[in-house]
């Protein structure tokens, strides 16, 4: 757990020793307090997501620096001292004001040779980076630049700071990594959590905020918003505790790199279309909006949709994210689901994520209530409408608290009027999401 | 513009602003001083001292020159450059110096033991603001980026703890608040205005009722819009109605701002107000979701989203706005409901699910039974009506008595 103890690092989840709350503070570097559910300074951008007005016309160079934007990349927050300054944020470059010029980093591979030498040395290499398992031996193919909290900007030299054409390999490289399946997914997780998070920073350090920063935080806003889903239904019973630690952490490090991929947009924005994924991204925002009002520390979702581009509103991606959060709100749930079911990418369907079930209970709750007494409601009916399998719906209707029960004809029925619904607590099974032809329940 | 200038008359000129500022000090006449410090409100007098500075070019030797405007140098050499700036259109700079002069001032306002000077610390925080706002345009346009008004929420939240005492300064400390949820608003970061709040409404130095009336109405107006954006209602209807009641009604174009955020939160509470309001405010975009709502026609109640969207959008309302769907079934189900009394009194309350199909379909809009029959469970759930639905026979069977409640007990439409 690369991000939870600066000392000899271990990488099977089973090590026990850090559970749950405290984390241990750290000597110097590689450590990472907790960060707390802290203040994320949206108004550390200073356009306040407007856009200056000659970024929107096109045709600017390829590195199109606005001066004092260093903000944009790497998120927003200032912390509240006592957890430690975060990472990429603003604060790295404004603590050397004198360099005028963004640093330039030279450094040829995934991680300084000065930083592999250190972490074989002290055994501090993760199971991805050991060369043929060795704890002490990696290479330059494997080894990759960790996040490190405690930088500051005068000490660092160009050559431990790698360039964008070695940041888009590294990146590569770490999404390359997720799609192994040798590996539990908190393990591949965890580690691209905090490698990602040093190529934000480095990043940020040399302020690049042009098309090729977008692709790189597309890249990793993907990351962030598959792991909010899948850290959400694995983990199941062992380790429930590190793993919802971990769900919110995501969640904190989605937000940002999410609003910093939106001032990115912004920032770049083009006379007349918008970028090839942007609408998609946009469109997370609001899904990811839908069980609470905003994201952690976030706009609320009036606010946020006052300022987002008329094209993004109008595009098919944010018409399908606000037709879905149209239906939340309202309670219609046969609209939701087949909304779903008909549209939704597989990223679209993770950010949605948690709100299925949540709706899927709100249907029972409804059914039971207003359902006639005598007319217990077929259960295979119920799959369908709700999309799931039918040998699931028992256990679902029992994590609400509802039983089931037979009709004369031996088919599955839920008997209404119940007493004693709830909703089911965190920390759902996973369900399967049935009808669809990409089979985004995965 | 004067044609020509010569040195001897800028001289006095700038002595004469020197010298008036120096005796309204002294005097404590603060009529005298608040119009030496509206920089925005391009009067003659400041522009011709604006010429004058350019020329002379070194005015702060003026300044240090007489011992009577000396000891207000730390506010006046700011202060001129300032003028100067805005007068040849430097935005950046002219708030800049502004933000110098106004913090001299605020410093030794806080030294004066009576609040005389408050209009003209008023004057500054107006000032402040409208500066930053258009320093920001400028530098945005210039492809710059625009940090003046960020810097002018921070230096007011300054002058807002100068006030924040036990003194009669106090009163001035809502005033400042509203300068700061106006900038907090224009830049997004609304976020902000929690602490502000909270010291207004905790700390035990205010009395909300001492505050002047035209301040407590903007208050009311922006703390409603954020119950609004929070979807606490009642809260929102208790605050834009407080502004409403206390706005000046001569003041039209406020009166209209607060309406446009009180609508939507009646109708939300099942409140709808009469055509010749709308008409007297131009509200008009709200009279289709109104007569939808009126006639349970949800596909007058989209359109009108539609044709609105930019504008419901910008203002925040959209979502609440949409909502109202429910409202708008309830309503059709109603009808519904009052045909079938006069056709067949003792079965109207069952209604066939089929029926409402038809009734939607006759309004264009497409819905299969599974979705219909979810409509009613969730009518039934948000105690919308009262009653129940058979699954296998499709109908829904209302309660004899009430099958439509009331949201607030007050009558729906009228």
């Amino acid at each position: 757990m690369d991000r939870r103890r600066g000392q000899q690092q271990n990488h099977h989840h089973q090590n026990r020793r850090h559970r749950g709350s405290g984390w241990n503070p750290s000597p110097a570097s590689y450590s990472n307090s907790r960060p707390t559910s802290a203040s994320w300074d949206r108004d550390d951008d200073p356009s306040g997501g407007r856009v200056p007005a000659t970024a929107r016309r096109g045709g600017f160079t390829n590195r199109y620096v606005v001066p004092g934007v260093r903000s944009v990349v790497g998120g927003h927050g200032r912390r509240g001292g006592d957890e430690g300054y975060d990472d990429d944020e603003q604060g790295k470059a404004r603590a050397n004001p004198d360099r005028e010029s963004p640093l330039v980093g030279t450094c040829p591979h995934m991680c300084p040779a000065a930083e592999i030498e250190q972490r074989e040395r002290l055994r501090d290499l993760a199971s991805f980076e050991r060369l043929h398992g060795n704890p002490a031996k990696t290479s330059p193919e494997l080894a990759v630049k960790k996040f490190c909290r405690t930088i500051s900007t005068k000490d660092v030299r160009p050559s431990d700071i790698r360039p964008i054409a070695v940041l888009e390999r590294t990146l590569d490289y770490l999404m390359g990594l997720m799609d192994m399946s040798d590996k539990p997914f908190e393990i591949v997780h965890d580690f691209v959590f905090d490698r990602s998070r040093s190529v934000r920073q480095d990043m940020s350090m040399q302020n690049v905020v042009d098309r090729k920063a977008i692709q790189m935080y597309e890249k990793m806003a993907k990351f962030h918003v598959i792991s909010h889903h899948k850290l959400r239904v694995s983990g199941q019973g062992s380790d429930e505790v590190i793993v919802s630690s971990w769900h919110h952490l995501n969640m904190e490090q989605m937000a940002k790199v999410l609003t910093s991929l939106y001032n990115l947009y912004d920032v770049n924005q083009l006379p007349n279309s918008l970028h090839e994924n942007e609408a998609e991204y946009r469109s997370l925002y609001v899904l990811l909006c839908l069980g609470s009002d905003s994201l952690p520390e976030g706009e609320t979702l009036p606010l946020w949709l006052r300022r987002v581009p008329s094209l993004v509103i109008k595009s098919k991606e944010m018409s399908f994210a606000r037709k879905v959060l149209r239906s939340v709100r309202v309670g219609n749930y046969k609209r939701f689901f087949d909304t779903v079911a008909a549209e939704a990418s597989y990223l679209q369907y993770c950010a949605i994520g948690p709100s299925i079930d949540k709706v899927r209970a709100l249907a029972l709750s409804c059914i039971n209530t207003g359902g006639y007494k005598l007319h217990p409601y077929p259960i295979s009916h119920l799959s369908t409408l709700l999309r799931m399998k039918e040998s699931e719906m028992e256990a679902f209707c029992e994590a609400c608290n509802l039983a089931t029960s037979f009709d004369e004809h031996g088919n599955m029925v839920l008997t209404t009027k119940q007493t004693g619904f709830t909703y089911p607590k965190r920390g759902f099974e996973k369900y399967s999401f049935t009808g669809t032809d990409e089979n985004i329940g995965r | 513009m004067a044609a020509y200038l010569s040195m001897g008359e800028a001289h006095r000129r700038i002595n004469d602003y020197l010298n008036r500022f120096a005796d309204s000090v002294m005097s404590q006449d603060v009529g005298s001083l608040k119009s030496l410090l509206t920089l925005t409100a391009d009067s003659p007098f400041l522009l011709a001292v604006a010429d004058s500075i350019s020329l002379v070019q070194d005015g702060n030797r003026l300044i240090k020159q007489s011992e009577k405007y000396s000891q207000l140098a730390e506010i006046l050499v700011p202060l001129l450059r300032a003028i100067q700036c805005y007068r040849v259109n430097n935005l950046a700079d002219a708030y800049h110096a502004f933000e110098k002069a106004a913090n001299a001032f605020v410093q030794e306002f806080r030294n004066w033991d009576s609040a005389w000077a408050l209009d003209a610390i008023y004057v500054v925080a107006y000032e402040i603001r409208v500066l930053a706002e258009r320093a920001d345009t400028k530098l945005s346009s210039e492809g710059k980026s625009p940090e003046k008004l960020k810097a002018a929420g921070s230096f007011l939240m300054k002058v807002f703890g100068v006030l924040a005492g036990k003194g009669p300064k106090r009163v001035g400390a809502l005033y400042v608040t509203c300068q700061l949820f106006k900038i907090y608003f224009k830049l997004g970061t609304v976020h902000l205005c929690r602490s502000v709040i909270r010291s207004i409404e905790t700390a035990r130095i205010f009395d909300f009722e001492e505050f002047p009336n035209r301040d407590k109405v903007t208050y009311m107006y922006y703390t409603g819009r954020l119950e609004v954006f929070n979807e606490n209602f009642p809260a929102a209807d208790h605050k834009l109605s407080y502004a409403l009641k206390h706005c000046n009604l001569r003041k039209e174009a406020n009166i209209r701002m607060i309406l446009k955020y009180l609508i939507p939160v009646k109708l939300s509470l099942g409140i709808l107000p009469r055509d010749w309001l709308l008409e007297k405010y131009n509200l008009v975009e709200y009279s289709k979701v109104i007569q939808a709502l009126q006639r349970g026609d949800l596909r007058l109640l989209r359109n009108a989203l539609e044709e609105n969207e930019d504008r419901f959008l910008r203002s925040g309302v959209y979502l609440v706005l949409e909502k109202l769907e429910l409202q708008v079934y309830q309503r059709l189900l109603k009808k519904i409901y009052a045909i079938q009394k006069l056709k067949e009194p003792g079965k109207a309350h069952q209604l066939k699910l089929e029926v409402i199909i038809k009734a939607l379909k006759w309004l264009e809009i497409d819905m299969d039974l599974d979705e219909v029959e979810c409509i009613v469970a969730i009518l039934i759930h948000r105690n919308l009506v009262k009653g129940y639905f058979a699954h296998k026979s499709k109908v829904v069977v209302l309660s004899k008595q009430d099958p439509f409640p009331k949201l607030t007990g007050k009558p729906m439409g009228s």
